[in-house]
């Protein structure tokens, strides 16, 4: 057995952090815990952990949420953001992924998988729930058949990423991803990496629009 | 005449409590409420107000003068609502209260008014019957002057209600008593001159009247601007005031009572389960979701039915299932759309019932067509084992859909469990009889 990985846990329900806490096994250690956004980017800062599970919605800061803790947190070098919200609402996952987030989990996730998702994360891997793989092929306009043609093409998803990202929106893990697509779990995380970027690099209009679309109220 | 509810002091019992705010409340009032509103405002009873103001009108018109002045400046409005809704909305309780309503009889203070006044014209007149040299070349113009300021007048509690069915009528009413005092004006202005006004003089000064009054509106123009600006800033918090109400009843209606049963039934862990997800789901589609007419949306029908399905079935154990639900697109629902989900009802039945959670279910609404996959990780089965005679996944899933032109598949493996994937061609797509041909002759 390897070392744990060590994770920051920010949350400003300390109900929800003792849960998260008590259900991650034995692969991750919780080393430090915050409630506003100031805290958190002191405890980043101070701990440099591999992995920070992030709320989405903080309190204190500048009011920007999970967003502004990795915003703040850039000099901080080899952490990685999960983000972790109980919204479904699609621009607070858009924004917080579009900042360096390196995958989006509902507070739903069971604990095998929410351990899972981190030692992904830790790996430099991507974490795509079903729901944001949804997002994604909505703010891309992938279910109109829109898919790019060139590899270095960021305002569209190639044919085999769009093959992805529906697989895992029907509930696909990565591994039966790689099985029914014949290639390599490795090469699922790789496309899946790569929608990531896209989505955090993309000027694509439609994306901003979308996202406005969807605001509520 | 009633008691007045605001005009009691604090009960000596009760804390003290902050200054209510000066209102003219529109019940207990005698007259334009301004005496009930200061009562309520000063925490002092609603005679003593209303007995200074009475005393006060003597003394060269004091009394009068503040009163009309308080009725001009002071707002409509219930002095305790008004209160609540002052306070800082983080301090706010979030339900609707029953508002506290004196239901008291209003004493038609207008008509007595009028009456009076009619009273007084006789008096009048017949002490000019009987000789006494009253000086009635006043007493047109004042009387014109002031009728036409209590036209004009009169609408303004109407406007500050804003209601909107009276608005045209309280213009009408607005320019009937300007023109009135106007006119009123004039005639006293004419009796102040000695013989009349000459027509020339008259135009001349109208103009020059005219001229000042668009002087002093062009230097007035900005503050009117602001006000009118201030107005609308106010309008719509007024409307995002309404939007919380609503979200506050709808956590009142349904959370609590859902908290309630919850602790009632806490020895079923399966009941408690389902109850939590059903509000759950509802408060998620309260927070996160747009809010669809019905009839307009595929995506809001589906949510319906994967609902109904949480609700009404339980997995093999008889443990709630929780559907997965990932959607992409969305379209106005049709007759094809409603039969792919009929299908899909089906088919999430059968992946709670026969399946093993987690079931998931994704929609993506293209161009051409609709596509549906329902999956769930049970144990799987082979569809060649199914009798023909057995009605459900051949008829009420594959057939419903193949007949209106779409196609359907069933993948199953013990590894794997078991995925049925729907596609229904829609707007135009004219591929859909090939390919359910293609399907059947596979089948």
């Amino acid at each position: 057995m390897s070392e744990p990985v060590d994770v920051v846990l920010v949350d400003d329900h300390h109900m929800f952090r003792a849960g998260v806490k008590a259900s991650l096994d034995a692969r991750v250690r919780v080393v430090g815990e915050a409630a506003t956004v100031d805290e958190a980017v002191q405890v980043v800062h101070d701990l440099a952990p591999p992995v920070v599970l992030l709320d989405v919605h903080l309190p204190g800061g500048d009011g920007g949420g999970g967003a502004e803790v990795v915003r703040r947190c850039v000099d901080v070098s080899g952490t990685r953001f999960l983000a972790l919200s109980v919204s479904d609402a699609a621009e607070d996952v858009v924004a917080v992924i579009r900042v360096g987030a390196r995958g989006y989990v509902t507070k739903a996730i069971d604990a095998k998988a929410l351990s899972d998702a981190v030692l992904r994360v830790a790996g430099g891997d991507a974490v795509f729930s079903p729901r944001l793989a949804g997002f994604v092929l909505d703010a891309f306009g992938a279910a109109a058949g829109d898919v790019a043609t060139g590899d270095d093409e960021l305002d569209r998803l190639s044919a085999r990423e769009r093959e992805v990202m529906r697989l895992i929106a029907r509930g696909y893990t990565y591994r039966e991803v790689a099985g029914e697509l014949f290639i390599s779990v490795k090469t699922v995380e790789t496309h899946v990496s790569a929608v990531l970027r896209k989505l955090q690099l993309s000027n694509r209009n439609e994306l901003t629009r979308w996202a406005a679309a969807r605001r509520l109220l | 005449m009633t008691t007045a509810p605001y005009g009691a002091p604090a009960q000596p019992g009760t804390p003290a409590r902050a200054r209510l705010p000066l209102r003219r409340p529109e019940h207990g009032r005698w007259f334009a409420g301004v005496a009930t509103g200061l009562a309520a405002h000063l925490d002092l009873p609603v005679a003593l107000v209303r007995l200074v103001l009475v005393a006060l009108a003597p003394v060269a018109g004091v009394g009068i003068a503040l009163y009309v002045f308080w009725w001009l400046a002071v707002p409509v409005g219930d002095p305790a609502a008004a209160a609540a809704a002052a306070r800082p909305s983080a301090l706010q309780r979030l339900a609707r209260r029953q508002p506290l309503r004196a239901d008291g009889r209003r004493v038609p203070w207008a008509e007595l008014a009028l009456g009076a006044l009619l009273v007084l014209a006789a008096g009048v007149l017949v002490a000019m019957r009987l000789g006494a040299s009253l000086d009635a070349a006043w007493a047109l113009p004042v009387l014109v002057v002031l009728v036409g300021v209590a036209l004009a007048w009169s609408q303004l509690d109407a406007v500050q209600r804003g209601r909107q069915d009276g608005r045209r009528i309280s213009v009408l009413r607005l320019i009937g008593g300007g023109l009135l005092a106007a006119a009123g004006v004039l005639l006293v202005a004419g009796q102040a001159v000695g013989q009349g006004v000459e027509p020339a003089l008259l135009v001349q000064s109208a103009v020059a009247a005219l001229a000042v009054l668009l002087g002093v509106g062009l230097v007035m123009a900005p503050w009117w601007v602001r006000l009118a600006r201030e107005l609308g800033d106010e309008r719509a918090a007024r409307a995002r005031e309404a939007e919380r109400a609503d979200i506050a009843a709808h956590l009142h209606d349904s959370v609590l009572q859902t908290l309630a049963l919850i602790r009632a039934r806490s020895d079923e862990p399966a009941e408690v389960a389902r109850m939590a997800r059903a509000q759950e789901r509802e408060l998620r589609e309260w927070l996160y979701d747009d809010r669809h007419e019905p009839g307009t949306s595929l995506v809001a029908a589906l949510r319906a039915v994967v609902a109904e399905v949480e609700d009404s079935r339980s997995g093999p154990e008889g443990d709630p299932v929780a559907v997965d639900v990932v959607v992409v697109g969305d379209r106005v629902p049709e007759p094809d759309t409603l039969a792919l989900l009929q299908a899909t009802r089906e088919a999430l039945v059968n992946a709670v019932v026969h399946g093993r959670p987690p079931v998931s279910l994704y929609l993506e609404v293209g161009p051409q067509a609709v596509e549906v996959f329902v999956r769930d990780r049970g144990g799987g089965f082979d569809l060649d084992d199914v009798g023909p005679d057995r009605f459900g996944v051949r008829e009420s899933i594959m057939g419903r859909v193949r007949r209106r032109g779409g196609t359907a598949r069933v993948t199953s493996s013990p590894e794997r469990g078991t995925e049925v994937h729907l596609c229904m061609p829609v707007g135009g797509g004219g591929s859909g009889h090939a390919a359910d041909e293609d399907e059947e002759r596979e089948a």
